[in-house]
Parts: structure tokens; C-alpha cells; sequence
């Protein structure tokens, strides 16, 4: 299946995904107007999310966000690893 | 000012980052324009989610994915003035937020200089009576920053939602007042020309520092070129996302 969804993060920037899933996650891909230093790192976390339920809790996703950042020394702004994971979640439930 | 295609305009900033990086360059502010008009996007940003693309090759306006953040900016010719800086990263506050506060102040001191008043709003954006004039993006690539950002001299907003992939129920004329209410323009509050513009924002940028005036090296031309060729007017590039 795939699906979509979008939101604008509150005092922050635009996030949308777009997702291919069965049980698991097969392909995400995130996208948006936000900043994410160095950018090389977006890859490495939707990488990082195939695999995943995409009906996982939504602390289950964002830890494994928080995790590829952590691991790359790298800044997110304007969007946080919940408000990516919610928006997975909104993919999901559409 | 220098005024070049967007695949040339995104080259050159990339080449003069790599010449930076590499000790070849010394730190570099450019002010450039483009010809013709642009679409860019933020690097994380979808093109066919954003851009209307078969109305820009109707109007014959680039498009064109950043290798920054942020999001999608209308590059008209006559309408807006776009800034580089380029330098290694210690000549910066160590924060990217930070860093935005740093750069943006010198867009600030320019646009005082046409007796605007403006303020910086963070993330990255520059408000004159709390609507946006100016937009910007940073990247840092191997001990190097790079941000580049706009000034809108004059905006079209009609036009610039013909091109970007906004819903018609958006582009109603509630909508176009609700942007020509956040936007605001140079021209709006200073007779100055986009030139008298640019020589204002050089004055902004330089103010308290040792600086020439230049052209870009041979090696940099060659290498903005073959940027431009081979990335920036890609479909594979500018359709990654």
C-alpha cells in the first residue's frame, strides 16, 4: 500500500511523507522546506525506517529518527523526529 | 550583480565552495540574478509536488533543486536579488541558528541603508512590519558555509503561483491577498532601483570589513560549468525527490 501525508509543524516548517508499506515499511521517503545539517544524514534515517510497523508507537519511530541523528552529530530544525514520526503515522491511517 | 541561468547560478556557488574548501578561494559574497526567471527548491523539497513544471516551460522559467533547505522561492529576473556567502565555518557563530542571526544582520544593515527597517525572524526569514522580505538558506559541507537567500525587490504573486503547484482553490484572490499581506518588497517602501538595491545590500555585507571587488577564477568558471552540466540542469538531480 502506499500513502501520504503532510502537516506543518507548529512555529516550524512543512514535513510530508510519502510511504509504501505492507506489514512493514518498504520505502519512505521524507519531505519538506525544513533544514537538516548535514543534509546527507535524510537517507541514512529513511533507510534506517524500512523495516519498521509502520503502526509502531510513534516513540518507537522517532527514537529510531533520534538515533541516525545522534549517530551523524546532526541538526534538525524546523521539524522534530515526533512530529516526522506523526506524520507516518497519518500516512498510515489514510 | 552578476546575472546567470539558475543550472550556472547554483554551479558557481557550489564551485566557489569547493575552491574555499580546498585553500584555492578566499571567503566570497556574491549577488547574482537570474535570467531567465527561476524556480528553486529546498534540497529536501519534491519538484513535482512543488513546481508546476509544464507552466514553467511554457513561460520559459527554470527550475531547479538547491542544494540547501528550505523551501521553493520565485526568482523573477526584475523582481529579486539573490546573495551568496561563502567561507569557512569559523568565521561563524558555531549555531546554525546562530549563524542565520549573523548573516542575516548584514541583509538587515543594507536594507537600513534604503531606510528600511527590518528584523530577523528565525528561522530564516527577514520581516519588514512583520511581513517576509527576504528568505534564506544554509548548508555547511566540509568545513565550508555556504547560505544564499533572496531580498524581493518587486513580487508578482499571481505569477508566482502560476508556477508553483498550489491548488486553484488556493490561488483564489482571498489567497493572493493573504500572501501579498505576509510578502513584502523593497519597492514598497524605497524608490531605489534593483541596482541602488544591490549597491544598498553591498554596503550591508561589507560594513566593517576588508573586502575587493573580483570575478571568478578560471578554474571556478570551468567548474561551475561543469556543475551546471552535469548536476544542476539534471532531470535525475532536480527530480531526486
Amino acid at each position: 500500500m502506499e500513502g501520504f501525508a503532510e502537516q506543518k509543524v507548529p512555529g516550524g516548517k512543512m514535513v510530508s511523507v510519502k510511504l509504501v508499506y505492507g506489514p512493514k515499511i518498504r520505502s519512505v521517503q521524507i519531505l519538506g522546506d525544513f533544514f537538516l545539517h548535514p543534509e546527507e544524514t535524510l537517507p541514512r534515517i529513511e533507510k534506517a525506517l524500512v523495516g519498521t510497523s509502520p503502526r509502531a508507537k510513534k516513540d518507537e519511530i522517532s527514537g529510531k529518527i533520534a538515533k541516525v541523528l545522534a549517530m551523524n552529530n546532526a541538526e534538525l530544525i524546523g521539524v522534530t523526529p515526533d512530529a516526522i514520526a506523526e506524520t507516518i503515522r497519518m500516512a498510515v491511517k489514510k | 550583480m552578476e546575472i546567470h541561468d539558475a543550472y550556472t547560478n547554483m554551479g558557481t556557488d557550489e564551485a566557489i565552495l569547493e575552491a574555499v574548501r580546498d585553500g584555492k578561494a578566499e571567503p566570497t559574497i556574491r549577488f547574482y540574478r537570474w535570467k531567465p526567471s527561476a524556480v528553486s527548491i529546498g534540497t529536501f523539497q519534491s519538484m513535482e509536488k512543488e513546481v508546476n513544471t509544464a507552466r514553467c516551460r511554457e513561460l520559459g522559467v527554470n527550475y531547479i533543486r538547491r542544494i540547501t533547505g528550505g523551501g521553493a522561492v520565485y526568482h523573477d529576473l526584475d523582481g529579486e536579488v539573490t546573495y551568496s556567502v561563502i567561507a569557512p565555518e569559523s568565521f561563524f557563530p558555531h549555531g546554525i541558528r546562530e549563524s542565520y542571526a549573523f548573516i542575516c544582520d548584514w541583509i538587515i544593515a543594507g536594507l537600513k541603508t534604503l531606510g528600511i527597517e527590518a528584523t530577523f525572524a528565525p528561522i530564516n526569514d527577514i520581516l519588514v512590519q512583520g511581513r517576509k522580505i527576504s528568505g534564506n538558506a544554509q548548508t555547511r559541507k566540509q568545513g565550508v558555509l555556504l547560505q544564499h537567500g533572496t531580498v524581493l525587490y518587486s513580487t508578482d504573486v499571481k505569477r508566482m503561483f502560476s508556477l508553483l503547484n498550489v491548488s486553484a482553490e488556493k490561488i483564489s484572490d482571498k489567497m493572493i491577498k493573504s500572501v501579498e499581506e505576509r510578502v513584502t518588497s523593497v519597492s514598497k517602501y524605497s524608490g531605489a532601483s534593483i541596482e541602488e538595491t544591490y549597491e544598498a545590500l553591498l554596503k550591508g555585507f561589507t560594513k566593517g570589513k576588508e573586502y575587493k571587488q573580483g570575478s571568478l577564477s578560471g578554474d571556478e568558471e570551468v567548474r561551475a560549468s561543469e556543475l551546471a552540466r552535469t548536476v544542476y540542469s539534471t532531470d535525475s538531480w532536480n527530480f531526486s525527490r
